[in-house]
């Protein structure tokens, strides 16, 4: 019954869920994973039938690539619905073999932003060459950038003070090689600092000659709130769309200030950036 | 051809990198003020700066577009025929540029974009765009009927479902008021005073920009 429906149509929550709870076909259980988060599912069953997957995944030796897709999504999807009971196995998926899961995971972990997985993130970051290329070169040892992201993410949500210590091992990855995993750690450190002189790599690279790496440098700045950047950034070359989406961000979340329910000068010279990008 | 725009124009067609279009770009724009209104030379510069809405640059975008509004009136005609239906990049890009040349030719461009362009990057430039239409260039037996038409696409633009195409109809309105007569200022308001509810609008800097634009427009 459930193949009778062609995998790239739309489908409903129902149809998710029976995709994701069969375990014959792992194409199919990771379409309804990917689904119930996307769709932002608050049916009862999901988390329990995500949990489930990602258990299975967890207490399998098996490592063959459907497999582990059916992990990675339900890793992810628990990260979109907040899932909070999900924590547990998302720290032991960390650990995992899979560069793929590990990345999942640290990322649904930023999301769920509680600050009981900095410890362990910061574990897999500090592991020896863990900023070194492995296999074809594709990855780094660890998912670098998925980890400071959700490092950055948890100081920021949580409000709690980085150690020193912390901030240190932060500090080492600002001059890797690979630009976007430089960045990130400029944005984590930001976003538990609060600091100015972390912003500024940030700014430098809406100059970047490639457009891609504008775009990144756009997004760092605006999921920072960094509204010093404003200017720097609706004066960047990238798409407007894109600079109106981190200039409402900047409006609406400003590093270290409470969400804005009045207009003042500052938010008007923002709007005013806005405007002018219509 | 003046040989001075022929060099830029030649320029423009033979930039080897991404960076050079951008430059090439703004010195051709810049060139632009120089050319006789109407004359083939300028149509030849407008030509070129609509081409490159298309090419997926948007710095040079962002220059082409300034340049076509500084053309202004001149400018219309050939963006009205070279709509491009296929890429809503560059129709977002075209539908920019005639939002603030303000010409009420691109009426019913600005219409059909807001009622059903799939891009909501163009559904936001149309928004804008209905506010800013220069309708004291129309003769006084027209001026109503197209208010109307302005209001009813601010109307729609505020429900749209997204939120940077409600956002730029409040800016649109914001401007509409200046010119309004006083059934619809209105209405204007009305449709203001929704955006800054938050059991209407969930998204807090529509709200703020509502709350803006209605400061500057308190009830009379």
């Amino acid at each position: 019954m459930v193949n009778s429906i062609p995998s790239n149509e739309p489908i409903s929550e129902a149809e998710a869920l029976e995709r994701l709870s069969q375990q014959d076909d792992p194409s199919l259980q990771c379409y309804g994973a990917w689904w119930l988060g996307r769709m932002r599912s608050s049916h009862p069953e999901a988390i329990p039938l995500l949990l489930n997957c990602l258990n299975r995944q967890l207490n399998s030796i098996q490592l063959e690539p459907e497999a582990l897709a059916v992990g990675r999504s339900a890793a992810r999807s628990l990260g979109k619905l907040q899932a909070e009971a999900a924590l547990p196995l998302l720290l032991k998926a960390l650990n995992h073999p899979d560069h793929g899961l590990r990345e999942a995971a640290a990322r649904s972990l930023g999301e769920l932003g509680d600050p009981v997985a900095i410890a362990a993130l910061m574990g897999r970051l500090q592991q020896p060459l863990a900023g070194e290329p492995v296999g074809n070169g594709l990855n780094l040892a660890e998912p670098c950038e998925a980890l400071l992201e959700a490092i950055g993410q948890i100081y920021l949500v949580s409000g709690i003070k980085a150690s020193a210590e912390s901030t240190k091992a932060l500090e080492a990855f600002q001059c890797h090689s690979r630009p976007l995993v430089a960045s990130a750690a400029s944005r984590a450190l930001l976003q538990l600092s609060g600091e100015a002189k972390w912003a500024e790599p940030m700014v430098a690279l809406l100059q970047h000659p490639q457009l891609q790496m504008r775009r990144a440098a756009l997004m760092d700045l605006a999921a920072c709130g960094w509204r010093p950047a404003a200017e720097a950034i609706s004066g960047c070359l990238a798409e407007n769309s894109l600079k109106l989406i981190a200039l409402r961000r900047l409006v609406e979340e400003p590093l270290g200030e409470p969400h804005p329910g009045a207009l003042g000068a500052r938010e008007k010279e923002l709007l005013a950036l806005m405007d002018g990008l219509l | 051809m003046n040989p001075l725009l022929n060099s830029y124009l030649l320029a423009v067609q033979t930039a080897a990198s991404a960076q050079e279009l951008v430059d090439t770009t703004r010195n051709l724009v810049e060139y632009c003020p120089n050319l006789e209104p109407d004359s083939s030379d300028q149509k030849a510069a407008i030509s070129c700066l609509i081409a490159l809405l298309g090419i997926n640059n948007p710095g040079a975008a962002v220059a082409a577009v300034d340049g076509l509004i500084a053309c202004g009136s001149a400018a219309v005609d050939s963006l009205l025929n070279n709509l491009d239906e296929h890429n809503y990049g560059a129709r977002a890009w075209a539908v920019r540029a005639l939002a603030h040349i303000g010409d009420p030719r691109g009426l019913p461009v600005l219409k059909r974009a807001i009622e059903q362009d799939i891009g909501p990057s163009v559904r936001r430039a149309a928004a804008m765009g209905l506010g800013y239409l220069k309708l004291n260039e129309l003769p006084e037996s027209q001026r109503l009927e197209t208010m109307q038409i302005c209001l009813a696409g601010l109307s729609l633009g505020c429900a749209d479902g997204e939120w940077v195409v409600r956002y730029a109809a409040v800016v649109g309105l914001e401007n509409f008021l200046v010119n309004a007569s006083a059934a619809y200022a209105e209405a204007s308001r009305k449709l203001l005073l929704c955006r800054c509810q938050m059991q209407e609008e969930f998204i807090p800097v529509v709200r703020l920009r509502a709350a803006q634009a209605l400061e500057k427009w308190p009830a009379p």
